[in-house]
């Protein structure tokens, strides 16, 4: 079947079989490695994108259901030479080492910060649960995310996760 | 399909990209052709809602059906609202949805208790109420609140609609009562049971993305200072959510006390029959029982309408 979505602003066509995953699309089809695949059922956020605004795994999701949707994934967000500014605090802070989880991570980060521009730490780890992180822990993300919200970051206490 | 935490990760090293095997997708807008597909097709069509369970299920399964049928676009699966019968919602309504409705923060608010506490935001803003309840495992996050409420459910299919209480509609680990040929259309807190004092709890191995050990809920009506027609409901601890009738007809007609609570806990422990499993042992759960049990009738109790 012809799937067509916008994504990061642009409308694509892929033709893909019924059982392809939005995830699959977007890294098989459409050349939009960015989202990752970790779990593959969900637990582990490395696929987080955004549909019509809201967070969700790209890979329990069918690219037949995202037709004539609107999808944002980490490429959408910045690139190398001007990176968004949640791209800039991962980077300034440290937040991630081998990186795997960073996308979900920023997605799932602007998906809060789109709705509430100001969380509380908690608000924070609440939003962040459904992303893992093996390398780094969690301590210099929810800093970034203080940080890029305007907020004094010098607490994040990493043993309340 | 349990969610075994990280298991699938670790066998998912052995079996990169082992994804989903052929189906037909059909994606129908109304709940007429929806029938008219799985009249059609039945026993092999399945139903897809928020995805959120069956595709990690069709992920793991040896055989998937020939039509995967897409519910999540039709409309009279959608909308939360208050009818002359209750709080109505649409089997196909998000956790998110039930989170964010000021309706049900008003009526049931016990119910974003119970929304709050299922999967991270990504599964809720995908995974609906009615697929929570139709995939009926005996962890179900949705289900003790709606059995504490009286909820009743509303089925149809080709032989027309019937509406059940929920605690028929469960009737064994991933086994209701639909037919099929049958879909969950919408789910009724009746009007009595609307602004009860209401408390849920769930008890699990940390806050995010975690299976119930024991959910507990208690909802509560006081009558001239004494607790009537109190109902608690207890998930995880058998083999589909239930009611624990003795400990309710102990505290019916009594004036509600610490001591009381506590008594009510100790006699719900006795009507679960609680498992072990690598989550908890079974003589966790029935303290986690105990407990939750006395918790939420103490929190009822301060949120029933005096």
């Amino acid at each position: 079947m012809d799937v067509t979505i916008k994504v990061n602003g642009r409308e694509r066509t892929a033709s893909v079989a019924a059982e392809t995953t939005l995830l699959s699309l977007l890294r098989d089809s459409l050349d939009l490695p960015g989202a990752k695949l970790g779990c593959d059922v969900g637990d582990c956020g490395a696929c987080t994108v955004l549909v019509d605004g809201m967070s969700v795994n790209a890979c329990l999701m069918l690219a037949a259901q995202v037709q004539d949707r609107d999808v944002t994934t980490i490429e959408g967000l910045g690139d190398y030479d001007h990176l968004h500014p949640l791209q800039a605090v991962f980077e300034q802070e440290s937040s991630f080492q081998c990186g795997f989880c960073a996308p979900g991570m920023i997605i799932s980060a602007k998906a809060l910060l789109d709705e509430n521009p100001k969380p509380t730490e908690y608000e924070i780890r609440e939003a962040l649960s459904g992303n893992l992180c093996r390398c780094t822990g969690y301590t210099k993300i929810i800093e970034a995310i203080m940080d890029v919200s305007g907020q004094s970051a010098s607490h994040a206490d990493s043993k309340s996760a | 399909m349990p969610r075994f935490g990280m298991f699938p990760a670790a066998f998912g090293l052995f079996d990169r990209g082992s994804t989903l095997k052929p189906f037909e997708y059909l994606a129908p807008d109304t709940v007429d052709e929806a029938v008219a597909i799985l009249t059609d097709n039945a026993p092999d069509a399945r139903l897809l809602a928020g995805g959120t369970d069956y595709l990690v299920e069709l992920k793991h399964a040896s055989e998937v059906p020939k039509v995967v049928v897409d519910v999540s676009g039709i409309s009279e699966f959608k909308g939360i609202e208050l009818t002359d019968k209750g709080l109505r919602f649409g089997s196909g309504v998000t956790h998110t949805e039930i989170m964010e409705s000021d309706l049900v923060a008003e009526h049931a608010l016990a119910m974003q208790e119970a929304a709050l506490t299922i999967g991270a935001v990504q599964t809720r803003n995908l995974g609906t109420l009615g697929g929570n309840l139709v995939t009926c495992v005996p962890s179900v996050d949705s289900g003790p609140v709606l059995i504490a409420l009286d909820a009743a459910v509303t089925i149809t299919g080709s032989k027309g609609i019937r509406i059940m209480p929920l605690l028929d509609f469960f009737v064994g680990p991933r086994k209701t009562a639909l037919e099929p040929d049958e879909l969950l259309v919408d789910i009724v807190i009746p009007k009595e049971m609307l602004g009860r004092g209401c408390s849920f709890r769930k008890f699990g191995l940390r806050k995010g993305q975690a299976l119930a050990l024991v959910n507990t809920c208690a909802s509560i009506d006081l009558d001239a200072g004494k607790l009537a027609d109190v109902r608690i409901a207890l998930g995880a601890v058998a083999p589909t959510v239930i009611r624990a009738v003795k400990a309710e007809k102990l505290l019916n007609g009594k004036a509600p006390s610490d001591d009381l609570f506590a008594e009510a806990g100790d006699m719900a422990a006795t009507e679960a029959k609680p498992i072990n499993d690598f989550r908890a042992s079974a003589g966790y759960r029935l303290d986690l029982i105990r407990t939750g049990t006395k918790r939420v009738l103490a929190e009822a109790l301060e949120r029933a309408p005096r």
